[in-house]
């Protein structure tokens, strides 16, 4: 007989039923299986199989264990389940507040470790993420560091590939933005990078359409992502359709890529081929600077290396392979340039150089570090309530004892009766934390616009996380109230007298000193924190950056010699709009990275002095919409027929260079650009970038025509219409561009939007610890009060007066509050100290931080504590003391 | 359900058995309730009862052959045993018993 019921069915079967009687009653319902089938056919036979293994499962008799004697360690586990119930029903509020406090702790701990986890995640995504390398660019002058770039020169690349077998291959990445059309419809356009034909081998960026080895293989072929093709082309097929590049050059659609991940560091819209590069920097004898240059540094380059490759030898290798390559070079022009290799993975949290490609979404290992430390702060501090309310409750948990062990328990199975309920608990709370976090994940993303999202139920990666938390933190909550309460004798608890260590008084108020110095460690963390982020925003960066509107250059524009003429007659119609107060333009604008750099040089020096140095194209009112100060020599002014050919430095420029002061480089000659040039002012250092950093160099020329940005300073209370007059302008003079604008406030203070989130993150995290140690205090010092009540009452009934008792109650906490902060404020002063010197321009720790810590933790922990007392003192005393 | 009392099912299941002479097993047992008692019992309530029965002394069982049917599996015999049809017995007398004490006027004829 070949029909057979279907396999899973049966073997539901004989996971359930026992092993003695299986046989027989398999092949009962076989045989019922066989009559069903042929008088009704296989799927009622199989239903009717199905229904019976059900129910055979179901019923008690037949299952397994029947035969077994009842096993006595399974009854004791019933046993102490039972117990754990009716402890955590009889004291209902102590276990809610124990279980919140758990509760609370792992939801903190797992958000934490969301974020955390997010962060790291970074550019692991591609499938081999663990061979790839940056490769950084790093020059030193005289020993010293000069330049420490993300982007490195174009020749590095094909070099390593030829010269270190390790390198698998290699893919340079060159940084554009500029202006798309496409049928009458333009945008300006970010993220556009030019790259090898290498980037979709070494990267895992899919293609959805298109041929990954021929799209990037000709000259003005452009890859996009779906995003964009949605964007340009609808609904249709983007593939072989033409977009138009800053107006001349025409791109062919080779291929469409999947959208990036957030978790990239490097993000695209558009790729294009760098023959594109190649061919417009190809010279008369065929070479392309794209290819050889060892000097221009816009090229992020990464190499995939055969796993295994150590970095570090590598880099070696390669420095000697370097050297012997560039000795020339270095030693005439006195200089040393390195290219060390930079793990792909590492780049998010742990790169901060110049050209990153990302720099606003740049994170901060050091924080995401400091934020498991918190994590697990409050863990431990949820532990700890656990810890002191069972012990705290030792005296109610004492008489329990003395009879279990009467009646023969051993110390064996106390300590594991304690654990059984150390175990319950911990259980209840990791769902109601799991709870919460699944509740509150929206909020918190609103909150730290972080994109968490909850795929991690389904990442195995978190339930060992999960679990681990749970048994440790079952051990380490359990044991302590197992030991403590297990060993006490049973002859003295049962006549009432507590064989009170003074150890365990001493251990529990350690570790509310604990709680509090974490508490007020919180506080005044975040506390300092804002001060600063506060000080960096209203610092005085050196520029006026409110009311300012910029808008972007035109990228479109039909012939270039008629540029500087309209240039001209469109600042002066902005003049005339009655909103307007001044107009400027220029190649930068505060808050966005120069990349423009070249070496300079005192003219009196030698040409192996040369220093890097920042260049800004301006227009001759640059300073003045700006608010920039003057500090010696005079601005550029048109009456001048010969600023053509000078330059003004900022001050820190003047020191970087060796000049003696501001004064004395007035009409002094710097040299750059195979010749020198006049020196006819120096403005006041202003931040380029954030305050965060220091003060760069920088050097600016006369270029009336850039036509990087437009700087419109709008007169004060100008109506948001305004925006209206100068778009419709801006059109009438460049037809075919964007009108892309921006507010020069928001755009600069966008770099501090990683630091406002961690702020946020990390206040949220301190009220949450915060909270928990209250709920922790609040039970404690409830207990202490029922234990006390017949001692507050005989004192009552003498004559003592509320505040008195209160008094008398509260000081061992206000005693413990002291020491905590004791022990707090140096720990904390060290900490954000060593924080603050990470920044150019920092606040100093005042004492008044400490002091609100203190004083919040004060409030809060007397508040909570005071609740209990303050009911007990004016508790009638007939109350407590009526009966023994 | 301790103790040697017999429930009305369980009655029943062992009549069957009884009746079934050397033939009875789950199975059999199954469709002659079925058959006999107009009654429609799941297997699993058979076997539930059977072994019950067994386990209070009121039937003994064996292991019997294996047909194809089965899938190669050996059935458990039951028969009767002596305290069983004690059992049987002294509740067909109960009932007995009561029936003739049963007023004839009470059927209201």
């Amino acid at each position: 007989m070949e029909r057979l019921p279907p396999k899973w069915i049966m073997k539901i079967l004989s996971w359930w039923i026992d092993p003695s009687i299986l046989d027989e009653i398999q092949g009962d319902l076989l045989e019922l299986f066989q009559m069903d089938y042929t008088e009704q056919g296989k799927v009622y036979a199989t239903r009717r199989y199905l229904k019976n293994v059900l129910l055979s499962i179901r019923n008690y008799n037949l299952r397994r264990f029947r035969r077994s004697p009842s096993n006595n360690s399974l009854a004791m586990i019933g046993n102490y389940l039972k117990s754990t119930i009716r402890n955590i029903s009889k004291n209902a509020t102590y276990s809610i507040l124990n279980i919140l406090g758990l509760a609370i702790g792992i939801a903190a701990c797992l958000f934490i470790l969301q974020y955390v986890s997010y962060e790291k995640s970074y550019d692991r995504f591609h499938d081999a993420y663990e061979d790839i390398y940056r490769v950084r660019y790093k020059v030193y002058r005289d020993g010293e560091l000069n330049i420490d770039c993300a982007a490195a020169v174009p020749r590095v690349g094909p070099f390593m590939k030829e010269n270190l077998p390790e390198v698998v291959d290699f893919v340079r990445a060159y940084p554009m933005s500029g202006t798309i059309s496409y049928n009458n419809t333009s945008f300006r356009e970010k993220r556009m990078h030019i790259v090898d034909p290498s980037f979709l081998t070494i990267f895992s960026f899919p293609l959805i359409k298109g041929d990954p080895s021929t799209a990037l293989s000709d000259p003005y072929s452009v890859i996009i992502t779906e995003e964009i093709s949605k964007k340009y082309f609808g609904n249709e097929d983007p593939i072989g359709k033409t977009l138009e590049f800053d107006g001349d050059d025409k791109l062919q659609v080779t291929g469409v890529a999947r959208n990036v991940p957030e978790n990239s560091h490097l993000k695209f819209n558009f790729l294009i081929s760098y023959e594109t590069l190649n061919s417009r920097t190809r010279n008369d004898e065929g070479v392309s600077s794209s290819e050889t240059s060892w000097g221009w540094y816009d090229f992020n380059t990464y190499v995939r290396v055969e796993p295994g490759t150590d970095p570090i030898v590598f880099d070696e290798k390669f420095a000697d392979i370097l050297y012997q390559e560039r000795k020339e070079d270095f030693e005439k022009y006195n200089f040393k340039a390195e290219f060390p290799l930079q793990s792909i993975a590492d780049i998010h949290l742990y790169s901060n150089l110049l050209q990153e490609s990302e720099p606003e979404e740049q994170g901060d290992g050091r924080a995401v570090e400091f934020l498991s430390v918190i994590a697990l702060f409050i863990l431990i501090i949820a532990w700890i309530n656990y810890v002191n309310l069972s012990t705290a409750r030792s005296i109610d948990r004492s008489k329990e004892v003395g009879v279990r062990k009467t009646l023969g328990a051993s110390r064996r199975q106390l300590i594991f009766q304690f654990f059984t309920e150390a175990f319950v608990l911990n259980l209840i709370a990791l769902f109601l934390g799991v709870f919460i976090v699944l509740a509150g994940i929206r909020g918190f993303n609103i909150l730290t616009d972080s994109r968490l999202s909850t795929a991690f139920l389904g990442d195995p990666q978190f339930w060992i996380t999960i679990s681990a938390i749970f048994l440790l933190g079952t051990v380490l909550s359990g044991l302590y109230p197992a030991l403590v309460l297990s060993s006490f004798r049973p002859v003295s608890v049962l006549k009432g007298k507590l064989t009170k260590g003074i150890s365990n008084v001493f251990f529990r108020k350690a570790l509310v000193v604990f709680q509090f110095v974490a508490s007020v460690g919180l506080i005044a963390g975040t506390l300092i924190v804002y001060q600063q982020l506060n000080h960096l925003r209203k610092l005085d960066l050196g520029f006026d950056m409110s009311e300012m509107v910029v808008v972007n250059g035109p990228r479109v524009f039909g012939q270039d010699s008629l540029f500087p003429s309209t240039n001209e007659s469109f600042k002066n119609e902005l003049k005339q709009l009655a909103f307007v107060e001044s107009v400027t333009n220029g190649s930068n604008v505060p808050g966005d990275e120069i990349f423009w750099t070249n070496g300079i040089r005192r003219n009196s020096q030698s040409e192996d002095a040369n220093k890097i140095i920042y260049n800004v194209g301006i227009d001759y009112n640059y300073f003045d919409t700006y608010d920039i100060d003057v500090v010696a020599g005079r601005s550029y002014n048109r009456s001048h027929q010969t600023d053509t050919g000078s330059v003004i430095l900022n001050a820190r420029a003047i020191e970087y260079l060796g000049f003696k002061s501001p004064e004395a480089t007035i009409g002094d000659k710097v040299f750059f650009w195979n010749k020198p040039w006049t020196v006819i002012g120096v403005v006041d250092d202003y931040n380029q970038m954030t305050a965060k950093q220091a003060v760069s160099p920088l050097i600016f020329h006369l270029q009336p025509d850039n036509s990087g940005y437009y700087t419109i300073r709008l007169k004060e209370n100008t109506n948001p219409s305004a925006l209206n007059s100068l778009q419709s302008t801006y059109e009438s003079f460049y037809p075919g561009n964007p009108f892309d604008y921006f507010f020069l406030d928001d755009f600069f203070n966008r770099q501090y939007n990683n630091d406002h989130t961690f702020s946020r993150v990390f206040t949220l995290f301190a009220l949450f610890a915060i909270f928990v140690a209250c709920l922790g205090l609040f039970g404690l010092s409830s207990f202490n009060v029922v234990k006390r009540s017949k001692e507050i009452g005989v004192r009552k009934v003498l004559g003592a007066s509320v505040w008195k008792i209160v008094n008398l109650l509260s000081r061992e906490f206000l005693m413990l509050l002291l020491l905590a902060n004791l022990i707090a404020w140096p720990i904390i002063y060290w900490i954000m100290n060593n924080w603050l010197n990470t920044f150019a321009s920092r606040i100093s720790i005042g004492i008044w931080s400490f002091l609100i810590a203190g004083a919040c933790v004060l409030v809060i922990a007397m508040g909570s504590v005071s609740l209990k007392i303050v009911q007990a003192a004016r508790a009638n005393p007939v109350d407590a003391i009526r009966d023994e | 359900m301790k103790g040697k009392h017999l429930g009305e099912f369980e009655e029943l299941v062992l009549l069957v058995v009884a009746s079934l002479d050397n033939y009875a097993y789950a199975v059999t047992v199954q469709s002659e309730i079925t058959n006999k008692a107009d009654r429609k019992v799941n297997i699993s309530a058979v076997h539930t009862a059977l072994y019950r029965l067994e386990e209070k002394g009121y039937l003994a069982s064996e292991m019997g052959g294996a047909t194809a049917t089965r899938g190669g599996k050996q059935k458990r015999m039951f028969r009767v045993t002596s305290a069983g049809f004690a059992t049987l017995q002294s509740a067909k007398m109960i009932r007995e018993k009561l029936w003739r004490e049963i007023p004839r006027l009470s059927f209201g004829n």
